[in-house]
């Protein structure tokens, strides 16, 4: 799959800052001072991997890849 | 040859002491597998625990603690057994606390707790945490030999939890002859004797936190019980007292056992394959992947338990409401589908970061930055003061043939005693 649209998400109400994130993809995902992890929605395709990683590892299920899917011919 | 499949890991004492063996048989027939013994759902693959920690619509937490002892207060009716939970609830093991709870009660009372121990925040207690891990040390150091659990992990914790939880100078002393005289919390949980942990075994702990809460309400200090005090809801309203003495009191209580079962694993494998010690001594950034890969590899918690509340499904599996479900952290720490060779201790595995020995999701143990940082601090210092740190052959046997002991639990796993010898460190 080459260069479908995907965005990377945090989910304000889940997160606890556990900074996991922060460690694994330091370029990515920030801890700003209210302590909620914040990310650039939009990484270039060569972090991707580091993003997945983050996500898999974020204790509380809080980072989320929304695969945007291309929309149809019909939908619009 | 016994069929392990159809051992009772609930009783078994050998399964107690060497738990892998039973969970890879078990995930080689079905990673989502009904044992026979007492109907439960024993869940050892990676992907369908986590399935299960995200399911949490369809699994409740109200049995998280017991399993299938107790038993059901009720017998199960259809499949959406929601009411029957909610209507015999306070039947349940430690039904107060957060870890039993669901959303959204769960999400309320999680609220007040979930930022309290972040990374960044214990950053200022640290320099407290060095300062402790010294004077520990300094009590067996001039011996050359020690029994860590008992000589530095256990006085460790609890000193460290007792510190952050601001429990003041005055009332230390009570508290190690209360929780000393009897069973330290948390001690019986999950015995093999089926008997069930009692409804409120910290009443001790509420009462003596209701009053520093109190007090921290009164009179703010800069400390991590006072963010707990002026914590409120989302929707900014205060909680009662009692909503934060809770969290309090299982913070205390859940934070002692658990690490000082982490601190003394990640112990031995240092003592067993001693070319980490001088790895780890020479690069100190070493110790974070090391402990990563210790809580996968032994993960304190063994298993996390829900109550199916809706009929639903895990893996391929259909799971009926009513059956009680095990999450097996320990056993997804070493799925080979999810981990290469996943009982090798490897160091530089790529993914250990993804171990779920701390649960995941809602319930994803809050105190897991303090744990982290726990054993940061004591690896960092354990290294620093000795050398050559090896087992002793008169408690633990020749190097050929080892002998360890586990606290026989189906819950926890933790070393009874550690004995270990070393060479006082002359820098």
């Amino acid at each position: 799959m080459t260069g479908s649209p995907k965005r990377l998400h945090i989910d304000r109400d889940l997160c606890e800052a556990h900074a996991l994130c922060i460690e694994i993809a330091p370029e990515i995902f920030d801890l700003p001072d209210d302590d909620i992890a914040t990310c650039d929605e939009n990484p270039p395709e060569s972090l991707w991997p580091k993003a997945y990683s983050a996500a898999s590892a974020c204790p509380r299920q809080a980072i989320g890849i929304v695969e945007n899917l291309p929309s149809s011919p019909k939908g619009q | 040859m016994t069929d392990l499949a159809s051992s009772d890991y609930f009783t078994d004492g050998e399964i107690a002491q060497s738990p892998f063996e039973y969970f890879d048989h078990v995930r080689s027939r079905n990673p989502v597998y009904r044992e026979p013994h007492h109907g439960v759902v024993v869940v050892t693959g990676y992907q369908e625990v986590v399935e299960g920690f995200k399911n949490s619509e369809a699994l409740s937490a109200v049995n998280s603690i017991g399993g299938p002892f107790p038993p059901l207060p009720f017998e199960p009716e259809g499949d959406d057994i929601t009411e029957q939970i909610e209507a015999h609830r306070h039947q349940f093991p430690i039904f107060e606390h957060m870890v039993t709870m669901d959303p959204p009660d769960h999400t309320r009372a999680r609220s007040l707790l979930g930022r309290l121990l972040t990374p960044k925040r214990l950053k200022e207690n640290e320099e407290y945490l060095w300062g402790l891990a010294d004077d520990v040390i300094d009590e067996f150091i001039g011996e050359g030999r020690c029994e860590f659990l008992g000589d530095y992990a256990k006085p460790f914790a609890t000193m460290a939890i007792t510190d952050l939880l601001g429990v003041p100078e005055e009332d230390r002393e009570e508290f190690r002859w209360v929780l000393g005289a009897g069973e330290r919390p948390g001690t019986r949980v999950g015995a093999l004797d089926h008997e069930p942990v009692g409804i409120n075994p910290l009443e001790f702990l509420d009462g003596r936190f209701e009053k520093y809460l109190a007090d921290r309400r009164r009179e703010p200090r800069n400390d991590i019980l006072s963010g707990l005090a002026a914590a409120t809801y989302p929707d900014g309203s205060i909680p009662e007292l009692l909503e934060v003495v809770r969290p309090a009191t299982f913070l205390f209580a859940a934070g002692q056992e658990t690490v000082t079962k982490l601190l003394s694993s990640s112990l031995r494998v240092l003592c067993e394959r001693p070319e980490y010690q001088k790895i780890l001594r020479e690069d100190r950034s070493l110790i974070k992947p090391f402990m990563e890969e210790s809580l996968r590899f032994d993960s304190p918690t063994k298993v996390d338990f829900r109550l199916a509340r809706k009929t639903t499904t895990i893996g391929d599996v259909e799971v009926p409401a009513g059956s009680v479900v095990m999450l097996s952290l320990a056993a997804a720490n070493r799925d080979p589908r999810k981990f290469e060779e996943p009982n090798e201790f490897r160091l530089d595995r790529k993914n250990s970061h993804d171990h779920i020995a701390f649960g995941r999701g809602l319930h994803t143990c809050a105190g897991a930055p303090l744990a982290r940082i726990e054993g940061h601090v004591t690896l960092n210092r354990l290294l620093d003061r000795m050398e050559d740190i090896r087992l002793s052959e008169q408690a633990h046997g020749p190097e050929d043939d080892r002998a360890f002991a586990y606290e026989p639990t189906f819950l926890l796993r933790g070393l009874v005693d550690l004995h270990i010898e070393f060479t006082r460190s002359t820098q």
